[in-house]
C-alpha cells in the first residue's frame, strides 16, 4: 500500500472514530441545557455540518479559480472542485435535513421562509446547478471553464447564507461559534463536543473529497488512454494497408 | 458495406463530448426543473424574508395599516400571563415595554413557556392578535441545565 493510500484510510478511520465519539459524547455524557433540554444534543452534528458546507464551496471556489487563471489551469484543479462541489451538497442536504427535525420541536415547525433557511435552499439549489452543469456534454476545457464561471457565481450565497442572520430579522439564531465577536456561546463540556464535531466532520469531508478526487481523476486518465488506445489502432490499421 | 466499411466497424468507438443527444437532452430536463425551483424559492423568500416578522412595538405603531392583515409578530412572552384555553392558550407579549394580548388557536410548540422570546402569526381582532402559528425563537447561548439554577430574575429557584 502507498504512502498516499496510507495517509488517506488513516483519515477515513479518524473520521469514523471522531464521528462515533461525538455521538458518544453528544448522546450520552453531556448534560441536557436549560431551555432546550435533550434537543440541545443536534447541536454537535448541525452547525458542523454547516461548517463543511462553507468549507467545501470555499475550496471549490478556490480550485475553480486556480483552473479559470491559465497560468496554473489543470485538470486536476477541475476535478477537486467538483468532488468538493459534490460533498458541499451532500452537507448542505444534511444542514437542512437536521435543521428540520431540530426545528420541528425547537421552533414548532419543519420550516420556514425566514432568510438564513431560504439563502441555504438557493445554496443547495446553485451547487446542484452546478453538478448539473457539470453533466452536459461539451468537451471538457470548456466544461472546466464555465461549471468554474458557475462555481464563483453560486459563492457569492456563503455570505449572504452566513450574515443573513445579521442583515435581516429571522427565526434562526445567530451562530453561536462562527459569530464577529468570535465568543463561543456553548459551555463546558457541551463546548468540547462541539468542537470535536467540526474536527470529525471536517475528516470526513477530506476523506470524502480525496477518494472522489482519485476516482474522477482514474476515470479522466482511463478515457484519455482509450481514446489513446483507439487512435494508434487507427494508425496501425492504416499502416498495414498501406 | 464495403470491405474498409467492415473494417472500420471493427474499430473501437470512443464516446465524443456532444455526441450523446439524449445525455444532453437529460442534462438540460435537470437543470431546467433546478431552475424551476431555484425561481420558486427565490419568489418565497422575496416575499417571506426580507420582513420575517414586525416586532409588537411596530405592529402597534402600524396597527390601522395592518388592519386585519396576516402578519408575524415578534416579542417575548411576559411571566404570569399564559393561560391555557381549551382551544389553545391565551397570553401577553412584550417587545420594549409595548405589550399585546394574544389568543393562540392550536398547540403551542414544546419549547413555548414564559419568558421566551416567539414569533407569531395572525390578525389584530379589536384588541387582541389571534394567532394560528407560535414559532419560538430561541437564543444561541447554550448552558447546561442546572436545577439550583436561578431562573427568573424575581429570584424564584426551581
Amino acid at each position: 500500500m502507498s504512502t498516499n493510500a496510507k495517509l488517506k484510510r488513516g483519515v477515513g478511520v479518524a473520521a469514523l472514530v471522531t464521528i462515533a465519539l461525538t455521538f458518544w459524547l453528544g448522546l450520552v455524557v453531556t448534560p441536557p441545557a436549560e431551555v432546550m433540554g435533550n434537543l440541545v444534543r443536534m447541536l454537535y452534528i448541525h452547525p458542523p455540518m454547516a461548517w463543511i458546507a462553507y468549507l467545501a464551496y470555499g475550496i471549490t471556489t478556490a480550485a475553480s479559480l486556480l483552473y479559470l487563471w491559465k497560468r496554473t489551469r489543470r485538470r486536476e484543479w477541475d476535478l477537486i472542485a467538483a468532488a468538493s462541489a459534490e460533498a458541499g451538497v451532500f452537507f448542505t442536504g444534511l444542514t437542512i435535513l437536521t435543521g428540520s427535525i431540530w426545528g420541528r420541536p425547537a421552533w414548532g415547525v419543519w420550516w420556514t421562509w425566514d432568510a438564513l433557511l431560504t439563502a441555504t435552499a438557493v445554496l443547495f439549489l446553485l451547487y446542484l446547478g452546478y453538478l448539473a452543469l457539470r453533466q452536459v456534454p461539451m468537451s471538457e476545457t470548456k466544461r472546466g471553464v464555465r461549471s468554474a464561471i458557475a462555481a464563483l457565481v453560486a459563492f457569492i450565497d456563503v455570505p449572504i447564507v452566513h450574515e443573513s442572520v445579521y442583515w435581516w430579522k429571522t427565526l434562526h439564531q445567530t451562530p453561536s461559534v462562527l459569530n464577529p465577536s468570535m465568543n463561543v456561546e456553548v459551555h463546558g463540556s457541551m463546548a468540547w463536543t462541539l468542537l470535536l464535531g467540526f474536527v470529525a466532520f471536517t475528516l470526513a469531508y477530506v476523506w470524502m473529497v480525496w477518494t472522489r478526487f482519485e476516482t474522477s481523476r482514474r476515470q479522466a486518465q482511463l478515457a484519455d488512454l482509450e481514446v489513446e488506445n483507439a487512435i494508434r489502432e487507427r494508425l496501425s490499421a492504416e499502416e498495414v494497408r498501406i | 458495406m464495403t470491405l474498409a466499411d467492415e473494417e472500420f466497424s471493427e474499430w473501437k468507438t470512443v464516446e465524443g463530448p456532444g455526441r450523446s443527444r439524449a445525455k444532453l437532452i437529460r442534462s438540460l430536463v435537470v437543470l431546467a426543473v433546478i431552475f424551476v425551483a431555484l425561481g420558486f424559492v427565490l419568489f418565497k423568500g422575496a416575499t417571506n424574508s426580507l420582513e420575517y416578522f414586525l416586532t409588537v412595538q411596530q405592529a402597534n405603531a402600524a396597527r390601522a395599516k395592518l388592519g386585519n392583515q396576516s402578519f408575524r409578530m415578534e416579542g417575548v412572552v411576559v411571566p404570569g400571563s399564559v393561560d391555557p384555553t381549551p382551544a389553545g392558550v391565551d397570553f401577553t407579549i412584550r417587545f420594549n415595554h409595548s405589550e399585546d394580548r394574544v389568543t393562540e388557536i392550536g398547540n403551542p410548540p414544546q419549547l413555548f413557556q414564559p419568558s421566551i422570546p416567539v414569533v407569531i402569526q395572525g390578525h389584530f381582532q379589536g384588541n387582541v392578535f389571534v394567532s394560528s402559528l407560535i414559532e419560538v425563537k430561541h437564543s444561541s447561548n447554550y448552558v447546561a441545565e442546572h436545577p439550583a439554577r436561578i431562573k427568573n430574575a424575581g429570584g424564584t429557584q426551581g
